[in-house]
This record gives C-alpha cells, structure tokens and sequence, in this order.
C-alpha cells in the first residue's frame, strides 16, 4: 500500500495558479470525506449533550410558529387567498426562512470559528463554509418531517411533487453557500460583517411573506416583495410541498437563476482574497 | 540525482499590523474617508532560501520571532508565501501544534477519526486504524469516552500518536519531541527516529541545539526572517551559540 496515494495532497507548488472555480471545485472534491464528517459532527455535537437530542430541531420552529399562529391566526387575522389552514402556510414559512438564516449565518461564520484549525494544519478555508451550508440543509430537511405531519393532521395530505423538493432545497443550498463564502472572507477582515450580516437577514426575512399573504401588501409596495429572492424560494417550495401557492414560471427561473449567480460570484470573489485569509486569523 | 523534497526559493511574508488599527467596516470607513489607511508591514520571512535533498534532515535554528514557526507553516502549506516560491514533493506530515480541531463533546475514537482526516487522510482509512493509534497512545479504554475528561498528557499521546500514525516522504517537525512524561518521550523519540531511518525528509525546529547537532546534516540559523548562516550543524550551532553567548555578557 503506497501512503502517497492515501493523502489528499503529495506535491505542493505555491505557484501553481488557482484557478477560480476549477480550484474550488477541486478542492472540495479532494476534501469530500472530511465534509461529511463536519456535517456529521455539526448534527451530532450539536444535540449530544442536550436530553431532547434531535428533537430541538423540530421544536425551534414548531414553537415559533406556535407563537406566530396564535398572534397572526387568533389575534390578528391575514385573509389568506387559498384555503389553505393558516399553520401550514405559517410553518413552512418560518421552516424555510430559519434555514435560510442558519445557513447564511453558520456559513458566514465557519472560517473565523475554525481559526483554530486554519492556522496549524492545511484544509482549504471554503471546505468549513461549504460544510456548514451543506449541514443546515439536512437540518432543514429533517425539520420537514413536522411540516408534513401538520399537513397529514390538517387534511392538506402529502402531493406527489414533494419529492421535488430537493430543487428548491438545492438552489437554496447554492444560494448560501454563495453567500456564506461571501461573508465568510469578508468577516476575517471586519469583525462586524457577522452582526451586519444577522441584521440584514432578519430584515429580508420581514421582506418574505412568512406569515402574512402577498395579498396583505399593498399593490404599489409588492415589487419589494417579489424583488425579494426568498420570496420566489418560499413560493416554489410552498408549491412542491403543499401545493397550490401559486408559484408561477419566473419565480422558478429566479429562484434557479439567483442561486446559480450568486454561487459563483461567491466563490470567484473568494477565490480572490484567500491568499490573505489564514493569515489574518 | 533526483529533484530536492523542499524547494523554498526567495519566500518573503509579510504581516499586516492594520488589525489592531482597523476590525470594523465602521473604522475602516471612516479612515479611508481621512485618508488614514496605512498599513504596517513587518516581513516576518524576508528572502529565505534553501533546498531539502530527499532523505535530509534539515534543522533550523533562532531566536524567538525570528520566523521560525511561520516558516514551518509556509512548507506545511498552512500559509501561502507573500512572494517566492515553495515546492514540496512528496506527502507531508507536519508536526506543529499537534491536536488541532480536538473537539471536547466527541469521543477519543471520533476525534482520531477527525483529525486524521484533517491531516489529509481518509475518514475509511482512519476508522481501520483507530484501535492500532490508541493502542500505541496507551488509550485503548478510554476510546468511547468524550475528549473533555482526558487529562493535557492524554491528548498529547493522541495527537502525537495519530500525527505519526504514517509513512510520510516529508516530516516537518516543530518542537514536539517533548511530549508527555519520561516513558512517553522516550518511545515518541524512537518513533520519531524510525520515521526518519526509513527514508523521509525531515525539518526540524528546535531550540534544543544538542538535538539539531546530532539530528541534522545541515542547519540553518535564521534571524529577523533572514538566513544568518547555513551549513555543517557543529558549524551554524557553534556560530549561534557564541551570539547568544556575546548577548548576554
């Protein structure tokens, strides 16, 4: 058995160009064991010490939405434009929104928390912030489980095309990767990226119609909205996942299309600027 | 004649001081708006070069801050040089601040596993060598128990037994050669001296210069990030040993 062959790395020339894109692609690929075991780890570690275990991850958004739909479903009532029972239309909302926030956030701050490891031994910086988009994904995913049990008791029942889910999950994926990227290099200069970053998210999520119908909002202001990429994300999987919320073809292509520019220009901007970037941990 | 192991060939890095001065966007805004943006450089490696014949022990030797560690790190690849250019062939196991990405919550078996992989190696690999790197680490029944109730020795002999746990054509060592108590160091000093006779390429940074004159067959002093002198160990020591000496009178 030769060792050489067992390790990701046997020859290292500091001016072989990266290229942008085909480095990062490379990189990861390279990288793909240690990945799934940061993802593991992220959804392991993360409830090992606690009693309710994984089931913190149905609980967050479940006691969220419990809380939204007694102020927005009793309190105040939005007149929802399908028939679709308000905790089903609230819960994927807020489903989808938390993970778009808790990706962009762990992403955004995975190469400054893994400063530690950065500087003693080599792993490229992208494999943290990819691994972290990568583990709120299948976060996101398990959580799914409780928006499908509320749909089964509501009577929604369960359409054929959840199992195209995964697509909007995916650009969703690309999206914040993409962004996290961004963010990431951009923290290790600016410790305020991160509190900026957590700023901007809760505000794109009031931008998203979560818990109140596009309806609500007045004609003349719905171009925000719609302008507002989650929007067409939470539309499609709205769509796919309980149907009938009204997803129309350009949201599809937004959706696909903002995840696809925003990944790459993610990744190429990031290419840029890692040389300086373990050396500023 | 075959090509070196390590090529570093004229490696300069530069430090940017302007942490300190400017960490938010808000700062750094309003002194770029002052026109105050001034960067304090300091080349922490200033023009460094020299070659490793495969099968060479290497040693480096300095002061502290004379770049030393930060150089190490340039031929692990953990920092890319400013300027210059660093060739390494062959696979590496650097030997710096050991235990890197321990994680208190996960077992000893997950750790070896991680930081395995961390290295380089493959999660299937490790996970088949697991029990033969806490067996040598002498921690076989405390495999399943989380990193957090290990004592500082304990995750030493890990760290040291997982990082050694390879066959490696380039060894970058920094320092780690005292690890643990007396009956430890003297088995990790002979693993050490194994992975050496069977033929790798060895840096080794030390401050112990009895350990550099013995180990090594070429030395090398550096100071203020440049190279003071290269040579014959007995040589560049001797040399090292009376500025120190003069120093200090």
């Amino acid at each position: 058995m030769s060792w050489s062959t067992l390790l990701t790395t046997n020859f290292y020339d500091s001016d072989s160009a990266r290229k942008p894109l085909a480095s990062e692609v490379a990189n990861l690929w390279a990288h793909r064991g240690l990945i799934r075991l940061i993802v593991a780890r992220d959804l392991t570690v993360r409830y090992k010490r606690s009693t309710l275990g994984v089931w913190w991850t149905l609980l967050n958004p479940l006691l969220t939405s419990g809380v939204m739909w007694m102020v927005f479903g009793n309190f105040f009532r939005f007149d929802m434009d399908t028939d679709t029972p308000y905790i089903v239309y609230l819960l994927s909302g807020i489903l989808l929104i938390t993970y778009f926030a808790q990706a962009v956030m762990a992403s955004g701050s995975a190469i400054v928390n893994s400063a530690g490891i950065l500087t003693k031994v080599y792993v490229p910086p992208e494999v943290f912030s990819v691994a972290a988009a990568i583990a709120a994904a299948v976060n996101f995913m398990i959580s799914l489980a409780i928006l499908l049990v509320i749909q089964l008791i509501t009577g929604v029942g369960i359409p054929w095309t959840v199992i195209l889910v995964p697509i909007p999950v995916l650009a969703m994926l690309g999206l914040t990767a993409g962004l996290g990227l961004l963010i990431a290099s951009a923290a290790v200069h600016f410790f305020d990226v991160l509190d900026l970053t957590g700023v901007g998210i809760q505000l794109i999520g009031y931008l998203t119609p979560t818990f109140y119908p596009i309806a609500f909002v007045p004609e003349r202001f719905q171009f925000l909205i719609k302008a507002n990429p989650l929007y067409s994300y939470l539309t499609v999987f709205r769509e796919l996942v309980y149907g009938n919320a009204g997803a129309e073809w350009w949201m599809w292509v937004y959706m696909l299309g903002s995840a696809a520019i925003i990944l790459v220009v993610g990744v190429y901007l990031f290419s840029r600027s890692w040389r300086r970037l373990v050396i500023m941990l | 004649m075959s090509e070196p192991a390590i090529q570093v060939s004229n490696v300069r890095l530069e430090y940017r001081l302007s942490r300190s001065n400017v960490g938010s966007i808000k700062e750094y805004a309003i002194k770029a708006v002052k026109r105050q943006m001034k960067y304090e450089s300091l080349w922490a490696l200033d023009g460094v070069s020299f070659e490793v014949a495969k099968g060479e022990v290497f040693g480096i030797i300095g002061p502290n801050g004379a770049g030393k560690s930060t150089l190490m790190k340039i031929m692990a690849r953990v920092l890319p040089p400013t300027e210059g250019r660093v060739i390494v062939r062959g696979s590496v196991a650097p030997m710096i601040e050991l235990g890197a990405g321990f994680n208190g919550d996960l077992t000893g078996y997950e750790n070896i596993v991680m930081y395995g992989t961390l290295l380089g190696r493959t999660p299937e690999h490790m996970r088949g060598r697991t029990d033969a790197i806490a067996e040598w680490a002498d921690l076989t029944e405390f495999i399943d128990v989380p990193l957090r109730s290990y004592s500082s020795g304990m995750l030493a002999r890990l760290a040291f037994s997982v990082a050694t746990d390879i066959e490696p054509d380039v060894l970058v060592v920094d320092e780690v050669l005292s690890v643990g108590d007396a009956a430890f160091q003297i088995r990790s000093e002979e693993r050490m001296k194994d992975l050496i006779d069977k033929g790798a390429s060895v840096v080794i940074v030390s401050h112990d210069l009895v350990t550099v004159e013995s180990l090594a067959g070429r030395a090398m002093w550096l100071d203020h990030g440049k190279c003071v002198m290269m040579g014959d160990p007995a040589e560049v020591v001797a040399a090292y040993r009376r500025t120190v000496e003069e120093g200090a009178s």
